[in-house]
């Protein structure tokens, strides 16, 4: 259910902070999260997200889980910069907040242009990701696909912070098929656990989507359970060295976020992932170019020796 | 904080307005929150205006859902009014403390300690929600998703660290067609309860409006027997069962 307005910003308007005075251009709609939409905008000739919320008090809970976060990672970039309300011509006030514009592509469109190389990798990342997360004190709770952004390199940054929650409290917002008590695995307390476990459910979204979805659709609510979930985790190429991982956190069983990346970094590098055979012909046949290139050079350099072209200090 | 959460999918047509019904409610401090349950194609445009109005009258939301978005939509309207109710408390001491109307009305570098005090009260106050639903025979097939969609809500406020109980009511009553039945008694845990509604098909009759009577009723009886028999056995506070 969407509470959010119905206000609609077109590209070139430029929008007036009613308290700060800060004047922001709309580039284009980014997104539209639980709380509010997302926007491009431009300030002093940089680019920035926006996000403009119907309701200022679940806006404003939102800015504090990054406030507080932005407190205790000083050293880096600031992910909040304003917080403002925009004046709408009819009158009404619309809370909103300017933060960092993340580049990049929401997950499963960057694992579908760039490959499902980059899994483990991106995978571990957004694991980091959420351990600092929860060692600030907050579950992220509404993790799915469209709240990951993968920049250049697989770097990972989590969007939407509308469901991240104290830990120990209720999670304020969810999407079912990611969430613990929809599968019968679990309560809706803010717990890294609960975390895990949607990560767990967001990696099977990523290869067995169809199967995932069908599951939804077949089980009926009393019957659904980690065990379902659990049987489409070895069917993928790409999950099936992290098959024994994802049972364990869609078991609860990692202790910390912290655990669970150290348990994904162990697969990552301990064999356990084989490189998929499209790039081992390549890579066959990059050696066989190789190879060729090697002869043609040394025939080449035969070649000049005799025909003594060489720098004297060579022959 | 108490709700009265009716799920319906049809206009009511016997006895007391359901409008007046849910003024009643307001007016003892219960807010109603209405969910019309449509399946694909059907229409019920004709409930849809009732459905808006009992909601305003009674100081709540209304919707209307599919059966795969009951569960969903019983859990953030559950949850939205609470933030509500809270916001609508602390409304009134920021009048008399920032002499600022509302939350909005503070500039937004002041907002963030009201709203965390508006978030933990939302999380610890005790809540009680009853829910009163529609059983009269176009509802039947959506029933199965409105328990689940009851069970789901137990689920979240579980999670809650304040004291959250629930009861569930069906109308109508099919003795004698008039008002609701009582399903299910204030509780916090039905794991044990296997089926909640009964899966009879009713008689025709809608009796909204004297059913959400029955439910005020049945929070005033709640909040007064308890102090009564508190009383006479010579103990005081609502703990008294």
């Amino acid at each position: 259910m969407k509470t959010s307005s119905e206000l609609r910003l077109a590209p070139g308007t430029v929008i007036t902070g009613k308290w700060n005075r800060g004047r922001y251009r709309v580039e284009r709609l980014l997104g539209e999260g639980a709380n509010g939409k997302v926007y491009l905008v431009e300030h002093s000739r940089r680019l920035y997200a926006m996000k403009v919320g119907g309701d200022a008090v679940d806006l404003q809970s939102e800015i504090n889980v990054l406030r507080s976060l932005a407190s205790r990672r000083r050293r880096t970039e600031p992910f909040l910069l304003a917080v403002d309300d925009y004046v709408h011509r009819d009158g009404k006030e619309y809370p909103f907040y300017i933060m960092r514009y993340v580049r990049g592509s929401v997950l499963h469109e960057y694992l579908q242009r760039e490959g499902a190389d980059w899994f483990p990798l991106v995978g571990y990342n957004l694991l980091g990701k959420l351990a600092e997360l929860h060692e600030a004190g907050f579950v992220f709770g509404d993790l799915k696909r469209e709240n990951v952004l993968v920049g250049s390199y697989g770097r990972v940054e989590l969007v939407d912070y509308g469901g991240a929650t104290a830990i120990g409290k209720s999670v304020r917002q969810f999407t079912e098929l990611y969430d613990r008590g929809y599968w019968n695995a679990g309560s809706r307390t803010a717990e890294g656990t609960y975390d895990l476990f949607s990560f767990a459910v967001l990696c099977l979204h990523l290869f067995e989507g169809r199967r995932l979805l069908q599951l939804t659709k077949t089980l009926l609510p009393q019957n659904r359970s980690p065990a379902d979930l659990i049987r489409l985790t070895t069917g993928h190429p790409a999950l099936k060295p992290f098959a024994g991982w994802l049972a364990r956190a869609l078991r609860g069983e990692f202790a910390s976020a912290r655990e669970g990346a150290a348990a994904w970094q162990r697969i990552m590098y301990g064999g356990g992932v084989k490189p998929a055979r499209r790039r081992r012909s390549t890579a066959g046949w990059a050696a066989g170019l190789f190879a060729c290139t090697m002869i043609a050079l040394a025939a080449a350099i035969v070649w000049m020796i005799s025909e003594g072209m060489l720098p004297t200090g060579l022959s | 904080m108490r709700q009265l959460l009716l799920i319906t999918d049809g206009c009511s047509n016997v006895g007391m307005s359901p409008v007046v019904a849910a003024a009643h409610a307001k007016a003892e401090g219960i807010t109603v929150n209405v969910i019309g349950v449509v399946e694909r194609g059907e229409s019920i445009s004709s409930a849809e205006v009732e459905i808006e109005e009992i909601a305003r009258a009674g100081g709540g939301m209304s919707r209307l859902v599919n059966t795969h978005q009951l569960s969903q939509t019983v859990q953030m309207m559950t949850r939205k009014t609470v933030v509500t109710t809270i916001q609508q408390a602390v409304n009134k001491e920021l009048r008399q403390v920032f002499g600022a109307e509302s939350v909005e009305a503070l500039p937004p570098d002041r907002r963030g300690e009201v709203v965390r005090v508006i978030d933990e009260l939302g999380e610890s106050s005790p809540l009680k929600v009853a829910l009163l639903i529609d059983t009269s025979a176009s509802m039947r097939p959506k029933l199965a998703a409105v328990e689940e969609a009851i069970r789901d809500l137990v689920l979240s406020l579980q999670s809650r660290s304040g004291r959250s109980e629930i009861a569930v009511f069906h109308f109508p009553d099919s003795e004698n067609g008039e008002g609701c039945v009582c399903d299910l008694d204030w509780t916090d845990n039905i794991a044990g309860v296997k089926r909640i509604l009964p899966r009879l098909a009713m008689r025709g009759t809608t009796p909204t409006g004297p059913a959400m009577m029955q439910v005020i009723d049945f929070f005033r009886q709640g909040d007064y027997g308890r102090t009564i028999r508190g009383e006479m056995d010579g103990m005081t506070g609502e703990d008294v069962v």
